[in-house]
Parts: structure tokens; sequence; C-alpha cells
């Protein structure tokens, strides 16, 4: 009898143990990151990974970078093939390219919205990521946008900083070829395989390549009639300098070769990296569509938010990190727009003091709280479904464009592009 | 009856030798191929797929795109072979001279863009061609142009590039198949030519060239099938563009199953373009080769 009590005690002794240590496996939980750009969103999440640590010493992080591409790639395989071994658990994604996602793969993400309040983020990034009621991202860097120049250049050709100030695209076109001619730096750079300038130009207005997300928006959509009349006139007028990269597109305004750059505030650690131009740059707000109802001075270009898998086997803790650090950290935010310029979508960390603080780079102008505001004023756009496809069918037509091609005929063959892709 | 038994030993030592390959051959080839044809008839996004008939193959006659990529590969394919054919040929019959020194080094250096890395030598001319590369420069400098060309921002310019690229990978390889052909050709042949007088040009035209026939109709259906193929150095080049200009087949089904809405049934049966493309090139090519053993 004793020695059966024993066994039993043993026995359950070995379970206890078994079970405790099961325990302590389930709590120690290591979330996995997918993102990509080891300058910008890496670091960034490091930090907010650091922070969370540090009061839960039992989560640690393992942050992968992954290209974007990649992420896409690598998601969309193998949520087909229903496969979730080796994916991460927090998922970095582009704005524009979610909702197809969210619509092809429905349970494939954890909606945030039933644990994180949405109200406290910027709406139009709300919207990008929001499914049938539910929100399912945790919005991060804007897109808002800003048009950056070199103000050594506008005072050569004889303009002040005050002339750049709310004004109209046809307005830019002429101060540009003044530029043009009296210092001969073109106005801007652009590489033909990438729309940003028209989806930047579009969305100042509210509109977008798809109404509703489903149904192309293209032949009647007065606001990218005149975006792209707006890019031919300055292409036409060599006012556009043509790249065939990314480094080709940084390449050209980090050596001083153009002299503006309309881009997503993202663009700032770039653009900052040249330390000898310190102070001889300024940021103003977008430039305006002339004669587009609803146009305004903001957009947005870029811009992702982190997804939680349902596939997670630590999804609670991936929640509960996202949910105190990202979505309550104003500190954080003060940190990472520090750090790696990087302007986050929570409407509070406008009020840390790094927001506030002037920028010397920049002419010892706010930037940071200018972008702040601008982010609120955004107008939001219903991405769609089929906003890959979009715009490769407006890709398609821009060097025919840029070569003074008939726009009727290319909104024609974008419509017709994007319509046969939709099927 | 011990023959019979051997017999029947051998065989079922033939099949087990045999059928671990064939278990795989079937598990990966021919049933993937199978799957695909299924899948070609398949309509829907993402994993919502249902039976779609011919609704597929209604939606390749109306794409403009798949046209455009036709196009595009088709150029390649009449542009690049001949002249990568041509140089090759000329390379092998130079190096094959036995009085040239260092033949080996130049052989070397001809073969050795063949076996770099698809991604390196991609990433190279795309920084080599771009609006302030090195080629643009060099041709600036020497006063052939004025002003840049815009090598990888207008469409025909891109497939200049694209053809120039494939052109210095793959021509080296080519010529391997030459050399090696040449090596078998009787030196004699060319003694009595050059003893009747025959000049240079005439000798490699009309001696050089036919006995090389079948090697060359090789390489060229090689290349026709990799040009088909074409898909590394548009998507680390040009992505396709500028303007879909150099969009191939490849790229297309890549572009269909991987940066659109997945929709892989029409991908599918996009690829299966491909396949029939393939056979019926090479029905035509095998024709020609039946066509030239004939007299001989």
């Amino acid at each position: 009898m004793s020695r059966n009590v024993t066994r039993w005690t043993r026995t359950l002794a070995v379970a206890l143990t078994g079970i405790s240590m099961f325990s302590v496996a389930a709590s120690a939980a290591e979330l996995t990151v997918w993102c990509w750009d080891p300058n910008f969103n890496i670091p960034a999440m490091a930090d907010a990974g650091a922070r969370y640590t540090a009061a839960h010493p039992e989560t640690t992080f393992n942050i992968n970078n992954v290209t974007q591409d990649e992420i896409n790639q690598k998601l969309q395989t193998q949520l087909l093939a229903g496969v979730s071994d080796g994916l991460p658990d927090i998922v970095l994604i582009q704005d524009d390219n979610i909702q197809r996602f969210l619509q092809s793969f429905p349970g494939a993400f954890v909606p945030l919205s039933d644990s994180i309040d949405m109200s406290k983020f910027a709406d139009y990034k709300v919207a990008a990521a929001t499914h049938e009621g539910k929100s399912y991202s945790l919005p991060f860097d804007s897109g808002v946008t800003g048009l950056f120049y070199r103000s050594d250049y506008l005072e050569e050709a004889g303009y002040t900083a005050a002339d750049v100030q709310d004004i109209t695209w046809d307005r830019l076109i002429e101060i540009g070829k003044d530029i043009l001619a009296k210092t001969g730096h073109p106005l801007i750079d652009m590489d033909y395989n990438d729309d940003g300038q028209i989806v930047m130009m579009m969305q100042s207005t509210g509109q977008w390549y798809l109404k509703d997300g489903n149904e192309p928006n293209i032949l009647d959509n007065a606001a990218l009639r005149e975006s792209l009349e707006v890019f031919q006139e300055m292409a036409q007028a060599g006012l556009i300098k043509p790249v065939s990269d990314w480094t080709g597109y940084t390449g050209a305004f980090t050596s001083g070769e153009v002299a503006m750059v309309p881009q997503g505030v993202w663009i700032t650690g770039t653009i900052k990296s040249t330390a000898d131009q310190a102070g001889k740059w300024g940021v103003a707000p977008l430039p305006k569509l002339n004669d587009v109802e609803g146009a305004t001075s903001y957009s947005n270009n870029g811009g992702s938010s982190w997804y939680v898998l349902a596939s997670s086997q630590n999804q609670e803790e991936a929640i509960d990190f996202l949910k105190t650090v990202w979505a309550e950290d104003v500190d954080f935010y003060q940190g990472i727009l520090v750090n790696q310029g990087a302007v986050g979508s929570l409407l509070a960390a406008r009020e840390g003091e790094a927001y506030k603080a002037s920028d010397d780079f920049f002419g010892g102008a706010p930037v940071w709280q200018n972008f702040s505001n601008w982010l609120a004023q955004v107008p939001s756009v219903d991405y769609g479904t089929f906003t890959p496809e979009a715009r490769l069918a407006v890709r398609a037509q821009l060097p025919n464009i840029a070569n003074g091609g008939d726009i009727d005929e290319a909104l024609k063959a974008m419509d017709s592009q994007l319509r046969q892709q939709m099927q | 009856m011990a023959q019979t038994r051997l017999d029947r030993n051998e065989q079922i030592n033939g099949w087990a030798f045999v059928m671990p390959a064939l278990v795989l051959l079937g598990i990966f080839m021919i049933y993937p191929i199978l799957w695909s044809l299924w899948m070609s008839f398949q309509v829907g996004r993402g994993n919502s797929f249902s039976f779609g008939g011919f609704a597929n193959i209604q939606r390749l006659a109306n794409d403009a795109l798949l046209v455009q990529a036709l196009l595009n590969t088709g150029f390649f394919f009449v542009v690049q072979v001949p002249i990568m054919i041509i140089l090759a040929l000329l390379f092998a019959v130079a190096l094959n001279d036995a009085t040239l020194r260092f033949r080996g080094l130049f052989r070397t250096l001809i073969f050795l863009p063949c076996v770099t890395s698809l991604i390196a030598y991609s990433s190279l001319f795309k920084s080599m061609f771009s609006g302030d590369g090195i080629v643009n420069q060099t041709l600036m400098s020497l006063h052939l142009i004025s002003a840049p060309l815009p090598w990888l921002t207008d469409p025909f310019w891109a497939k200049i590039v694209i053809v120039l690229a494939i052109t210095w990978r793959w021509t080296g390889y080519n010529m391997i198949f030459y050399l090696a052909a040449l090596q078998n050709v009787d030196k004699s042949i060319y003694e009595a030519a050059r003893i009747d007088g025959i000049p240079a040009w005439a000798r490699f035209w009309h001696i050089t060239v036919p006995m090389l026939k079948p090697v060359i109709l090789f390489t060229t259906i090689l290349s026709t099938i990799g040009t088909l193929q074409l898909f590394d150095e548009v998507n680390n080049i040009t992505q396709g563009g500028p303007g879909n200009g150099t969009m191939t087949l490849s790229l297309y089904i890549y572009n269909l199953t991987f940066r659109m809405m997945p929709s892989f049934g029409y991908s599918a049966t996009v690829s299966w373009v491909i396949v029939a493309i393939v056979a019926v090139l090479s029905v035509i090519q095998f024709a020609f080769a039946r066509d030239r053993r004939r007299p001989s």
C-alpha cells in the first residue's frame, strides 16, 4: 500500500512538474514579427519590443527582415495552401494592399477593434483596414505627404518659402520652370514604374482608382485626369528627371540634383541622411489640384500597419503588446520619431515633446507638428481589393503620357487593363 | 525454369530500381501538371474557386496585357536569339584557332557570365544602365551621344537593355557547344579547302556552318525555351516596365499569382499557353532538323 502511495505521489509529482513546465513554456511567448526596412520599421519594432519586454520579461521578440514582396508572396501562398507553419505572429502590411488579404482570406487575421479602441488613431488609417465593420490593423506609420523643397534653389530662382505654401500644382509648375531656367535643376524626379505621384495627387481630393473599392473609377475620375494632365505638363516642360529605381530616385535628391520631393513623411529619414544639406531644406503642404471639387493639400502615400495572424499561438500576448505599446505609449512614439522619423498614427502621440520640437535641418521649422496636423486632415479613401491591379494598369501608361500621349486614350487603356485583371 | 525465375528476378529488380524515381516523378512532375490542367478550368479569387468551363480561355482572348507579353517575348525571341547564336558561333570559330595565344583565358572569360548569379548580374546591369550610370557616362564622354539615353525609362530602350543582358549572359554558354562541335570537325577538310584557295569567309560559310547545323538547331531550341521562360532579368532590371514594355509571359504569370489578387485558375491557363507555344515551335524546329539530315 505504502509503495502504491509512493508510486502515485511520484506520478503526480512528475505530472505536476510537467504541467508547470508546460505552463511556463506557454507564457514565455516568443513573438515572431515580419517587417521590412532595417532603417525604419525594424528598429521601431525592436524599440517597441524592448519596452514591452521590460515589463513582461517572459515575452521575447524575434524580428525578421522580410521584404514587402516576400511578405505578400509568403502570406498569399501559405494562406491559400492553408498551412500556417512558419507564419509570424505579427506582420506588417502596406495599407493599400490589405483589403485583398482581408477579403480573399476571411478569418486569417485577428480583428483588433474587439480589444483596442480604434478612435485613438487617424481615421483614414483605420478605414484602410476595416472589413465588414471590424478593424484589423494596429495603424502604424503614416504616409501623410508633404512637399520637401530646397530652400536655397528656391531663393536662387527669386522665391521665398511663403511662395510654396498652400499653392496649386499649376503654380508649382510656373515656379518649377523658373527654377529650371535659373538654376538648371529639374523640379522633381520620378520613376515611371511607380505611380506614387499620381496616387498622392488623386487621394488629396478623396478620390481613388476604384469606386467603393470594387468598381473601376478611371474614365470619369476628374481627379485622376487632372493628376495625369499635371504630370504630362511637368514631364513635357522638362521639370521631371526620369529615374529607373529607388536608388536612382533617392539619389537624385540626396545629390542635390532636383529641387523638390513631394512624398510621404517617411522619406524624411532619407532626406536628412545628407548632413551637409542641413538648413537647406524646407517642407510645405502638398500643392492642390486646381479644378477638382474637394481638393485639399493633404494626402497619403505608402504607410503600413501591424496585423496579428489568426494562426498565431501567442495571440493574447501579441494583442496585449500592440495594445500597451503601440496604442498607448506616447513616449515610445517620441523615440521613434526622433530616431527613425516615424510619424505614427496614434493621435495622442502628437502631444509629446518630440512632436513639438523644431528641426534645424528644415531651417528650424516645427515640421513634425505640421505633419501631424496635416495627418488629421487626409481624406480617407477605400483602397479596395484591386489596388495592385489598378496601380499596374496606371503605371503601364505613364511613359506614354510623359511623352505627350493622349490622356483620353491612356485612360481608356488603363480602364480596359484594370477591368481585364479584375475578372 | 531457372531461366524464367532469373527473368522474373531481373524484372522485379529492374522495377524496384526504377520505382522510387517513378514515384518521385509522379508526385513532383505528373501530378502538378495534371493539377495545373485542372486548375486552368477554375475561376475565382484566392482559395474560393469553382469550375468555370472555358471562361479562362475566353478571358485569354480579350487580354491586351497577354498580347503585349506575347509581343515582347516574340521581340526577344526574334531579335536576341539570332544575335546570340551568331555571336557565339563567331567567338567559337575565333577561339578554335590553334595559333591564338591565351585561348583558354578567353574561353573562360566568355563563359564566366553564365555561371554568375542571375540576381547579381541583373543588379549590375540595372546600375550600369541607369540614367547616370557608367554606360551613359562613357557614351557621353566619347561624344557618341549628347544627352543620356533613357535606357530604363523608355519602353524601347528597356527592351534593348534586356537583349544586351541576356546576350552577355548566355553567349558563352552557346559558344561552348560550338567549340565542342568544332573539335570534332576533321582538320583535313579545312586543309583541302585552303589548298584549293577558298577564302576564310567562304570556309566559314560553306564548311563550318553546315557542319555545325545540328548543334545550331540544338542551341536554337534551348534558347527558344529559355526566351519563353524569361523571368529573372525582366523582374530584376525593369519589373516588366516601363509601360509594360518588357512584360514577358513568365513575369505576367508571376504577377497574376503573387502581385495581384491571386487568380490561380487564370495564371494556370496562361502557363498552358507557354506550353502550347513551346510545343509548336519545337515541332517546327524538329521539322527543320529532319530536312537538313536527309541530303547527307
